[in-house]
């Protein structure tokens, strides 16, 4: 499978200057639109679930979009990132920077142990040995009430003041709490445009265009997507642990596997394997669910059926038409 | 086992069972270094199983396979590039959607780093050079930034070749290099294998025989999962039970 | 080791006879399983597809069971109308949704069935309500019966035997009618088929519509068990992957003994550690995972 609309132009000469540049300057450019986005939201609180579930799907996207390995088990990590943050602040005291940090590496981590078992399968396996565990994970979650609250949540994940290098910012005020994470995920987007440029990067796109040639070529393909699926755990956890600090509580509905089918959702519809393109689908998917929202409780039926016609007939999805149709 | 610095591959009595059907059957042979030794055989004798063998995209059943004297059975197949065994595809098999240059830059790649995460690959200037040289070697310098799967089957051969010398390997292992080729494209690949041959050990596996008769030094005739014959082009052609083999079906 | 008085009482209190009706009840629970799995192994076997709206099939099958005993329909007719009724539906799925995905790459029909899916919990809901209901065992098949160790539910037998039938059914079918060999050899090589002329996307929309029917009418026998709602679907699915993992994808054995085996794992481990039951079944796939990865009965080359 694959989506691979961006990387034609990393890897041909472009017919036109302008592409390139905006290629070379991908990171930069959502940088600024991320900056001016809020602008054009009308409420804050949703800018900043778009900003988080972007990332979530950015973390996915790197694993379906250009690994072309589709699981269905990413809300282990998310829910590792967003639990593990609210843990440590809740449990521990620690301060909102330390909760962030070690909610990527625990998201990592949990893809870490996912993927030692599941890594052993591999195409169509792979997302239904996913699922499998991150069911598990839910259980044991759900269970352990003592550190995570079981059934109804992590409560009091409260961060109100953010100091960042002597610069005191209220994070309860809006706009604040929506460029701290703004921050959060352009430093992540800086991080995954140099994986993508790095010779890992190149070792990814061999790896899902042609596995035994990989192999034959000498790369320990195994190897490559377990840390393809770690690097995706720490994306995802980071997405995670924003959500803790940004929601003040971890609700058990964040490791259910419908979490998981968000992120597939989102990806798929904002155009796998482009690198904005989860941002876009994002946005689109959780403005849709306000609008729709309104007028009616049934929205998943909505989105079942937008998620199938984008299946059937728009498997590139948004952002990746788009590229698709500026190329020609 | 002695080291003998002439013999780069030998393979002690390697048998390969699918389930129960046996494709191999105890087969023993020296390779020589710098030689171009041919794999032949009928449809069916067991050719591309013993091709694999060699190659490592899976064990054998039964019996070892040494290189260059040291015992290589059920080594991971990625492990081969590294020890400097590269190998060519039956079915043509490059990275479709990557560049001609992107294909064998990723490939020398391999020899270098993997995991590296946090350089550009831009910087890596030796391994584009690399590539370019490489691209001259196999005739497509002038296809250097062209889409690999949109190339004409031959060239994504030559491609294929291409990538596996990027890992300068001491043996260069080629299954049916020639398979769906044109006369012309057939005669560029033989010139091609010619050449290589002169810096490195190649083995090829071929389903047709005339072919490869005017270039290898040696040859392996394989026949049922069997070892029917082995020797020099002369030697082959003069066997009695080759001939049987071979002629033998036009009497059907 | 602070639990250990705990553990020592409730040890004392499990007797021989204990454990046998437990694994009785596992064998019941597996049933299900073995019902779901079978489907999704040869709906894969056949056409390579994961059918991720299968859990949906399941669901819909308590719910049109549900609303057939409510019109008045007479259980035993259920027991066929269900399995018509939703295999119908999956015949329409395939012809008019997962066809057009053939050839597109395999993730395709897995992510579409997994949004169809949505769609099925949703409809489900707008008709019955987000909220579940409680099913009555059949008249006829309450109470309980001696089965040697002790008193057992006789639905739960019931349950058993019409999976034994199906099974046995689904066997002579395969073994005994020519659809039954054009399927077999499909499973094992779809050029086969072609070659031999056989109008292969016919059977692809035979073998969607028979998966999705039984996968209804293990719905249908689950609801008295525990009851109908909307996203019953969901977490059996999971478990369901968990059985044909671990029985081998594409194998109806395979599918068969790794449904009862879970069913029995979760059982046990719900008499001894009840909290752990859930998680135990996922446990035994990651033991497989490491020992075997193809399964009990999968074919190495399947995996890749």
């Amino acid at each position: 499978m694959t989506y691979t609309v961006e990387k034609a132009a990393m890897t041909r000469l472009p017919k036109d200057g302008l592409m390139d540049m905006a290629y070379r300057h991908r990171v930069l450019l959502s940088a600024v639109f991320l900056l001016v986005f809020p602008l054009l939201v009308p409420f804050k609180a949703l800018a900043v679930n778009i900003l988080i579930y972007g990332l979530y799907a950015l973390g996915f996207n790197l694993l379906f979009g250009y690994l072309g390995l589709l699981s269905f088990g990413h809300s282990a990590l998310f829910g590792a990132g967003s639990y593990a943050c609210g843990i440590l602040l809740v449990h521990y005291g620690m301060p909102w920077w330390a909760g962030l940090l070690l909610g990527t590496v625990a998201g990592g981590a949990m893809a870490g142990i996912i993927g030692m078992f599941a890594i052993r399968t591999s195409g169509i396996y792979f997302a239904m040995v996913t699922l499998a565990l991150s069911q598990c994970v839910y259980y044991i979650f759900y269970q352990a009430t003592g550190l995570t609250g079981g059934e109804n949540g992590l409560r009091g994940v409260n961060v109100s003041d953010i100091s960042i290098f002597g610069l005191h910012l209220y994070f309860v005020d809006p706009v604040t709490r929506y460029y701290v994470v703004a921050a959060c995920v352009i430093l992540a987007l800086f991080f995954l445009s140099r994986i993508l440029a790095s010779p890992f990067g190149a070792v990814i796109e061999a790896t899902r265009e042609n596995e035994a040639r990989a192999r034959a070529s000498g790369y320990d393909v195994r190897r490559v997507r377990l840390v393809t699926f770690i690097l995706s755990g720490g994306f995802c956890g980071l997405a995670g642990a924003l959500q803790a600090i940004h929601l003040s509580i971890v609700p058990i509905e964040t490791m259910h596997y419908e979490t998981s089918g968000l992120v597939v959702m989102m990806a798929l519809l904002g155009g796998m394997g482009t690198f904005f393109g989860p941002f876009i689908g994002a946005a689109v998917f959780l403005l849709l669910e306000n609008v729709v929202s309104l007028w009616t409780v049934h929205w998943q039926l909505f989105v079942g059926a937008v998620f199938v016609l984008c299946v059937l007939f728009f498997p590139r999805g948004i952002w990746g038409s788009v590229l698709h149709w500026v190329k020609k | 086992m002695t080291v003998d610095a002439d013999i780069i591959l030998r393979t002690e009595s390697v048998g390969k069972r699918f389930g129960g059907f046996t494709a191999l059957r105890d087969i023993t042979v020296d390779f020589r270094r710098g030689a171009i030794t041919s794999i032949i055989g009928p449809n069916g004798a067991g050719k591309s199983t013993y091709f694999n063998l060699l190659s490592g995209a899976f064990p054998p059943s039964s019996g070892r396979v040494f290189f260059e004297g040291s015992d290589v059975t059920g080594t991971p197949q990625h492990r081969f590039a590294h020890m400097g065994i590269a190998k060519s595809f039956q079915i043509t098999n490059v990275f479709p959607q990557l560049t001609t240059h992107e294909n064998i830059r990723v490939a020398a790649q391999a020899l270098q780093t993997c995991f590296d995460m946090w350089r550009p690959r831009a910087a890596m200037k030796q391994l584009s050079e690399v590539a370019d040289d490489l691209l001259v070697l196999v005739g497509l310098d002038d296809r250097r930034d062209r889409i690999a799967g949109t190339l004409a089957h031959g060239e994504q051969r030559a491609l294929e070749i291409g990538m596996a010398l990027a890992s300068r390997p001491r043996l260069l292992l080629l299954d049916e290099p020639t398979a769906g080729m044109s006369p012309e494209e057939t005669r560029i690949m033989m010139d091609l294998i010619v050449k290589l041959a002169s810096e490195r050990t190649v083995i090829l596996v071929e389903h047709k025989m005339k072919l490869v008769m005017g270039i290898s030094d040696r040859l392996l005739v394989l026949h049922h999962g069997e070892l029917l014959a082995e020797g020099t082009p002369d030697e082959i052609r003069s066997n009695e039970l080759v001939k049987r083999v071979y002629l033998g079906k036009r009497e059907h | 080791m602070w639990r250990a008085p705990l553990q020592g009482n409730s040890m004392a209190g499990l007797s021989l006879e204990l454990i046998g009706l437990q694994l009785f009840a596992g064998l019941a629970l597996g049933s299900v399983y073995v019902l779901l799995a079978i489907g999704l192994s040869l709906i894969f076997g056949m056409l390579t597809v994961v059918n991720f709206a299968h859990g949906a099939f399941f669901m819909l099958g308590a719910y049109v069971g549900l609303w057939l005993l409510s019109i008045g329909v007479n259980f035993w007719i259920c027991l066929v109308a269900v399995p018509l009724i939703v295999g119908g539906f999956g015949l329409a799925v395939e012809r008019v949704l997962i066809r057009p995905l053939y050839g597109r790459g395999i993730d395709y029909p897995l992510l579409l069935t997994f949004g169809l899916s949505y769609i099925i919990i949703e409809l489900v809901r707008i008709v019955f309500g987000k909220s579940g209901y409680p099913v009555d065992t059949p008249a006829l098949l309450q109470g309980a019966v001696d089965i040697g160790v002790g008193y057992f539910p006789l639905y739960r037998l019931f349950v058993m035997a019409v999976t034994g039938v199906i099974l046995i059914g689904l066997w002579l079918f395969l073994e005994r009618t020519s659809y039954g060999l054009i399927i077999r050899a499909g499973a094992r090589d779809p050029q086969i088929v072609r070659v031999l002329g056989v109008n292969i996307a016919r059977v692809w929309l035979m073998v969607f519509g028979l998966g999705c029917g039984i996968a209804g009418l293990g719905g249908l026998l689950a609801a008295p068990l525990q009851g109908v709602i909307p996203e019953m679907g969901g977490p059996i699915l999971a478990e369901a992957f968990v059985v044909t993992v671990v029985g081998g994808m594409g194998s109806l054995l395979g599918a068969v003994l790794a449904g009862l085996l879970v069913g029995v794992v979760v059982s046990i481990t719900s008499l001894f550690a009840p909290e752990m039951a859930k998680v135990a079944i996922f446990a035994l796939m990651a033991v497989v995972l490491l020992i075997r990865p193809q399964g009990f009965f999968g074919r190495a080359g399947l995996m890749s």
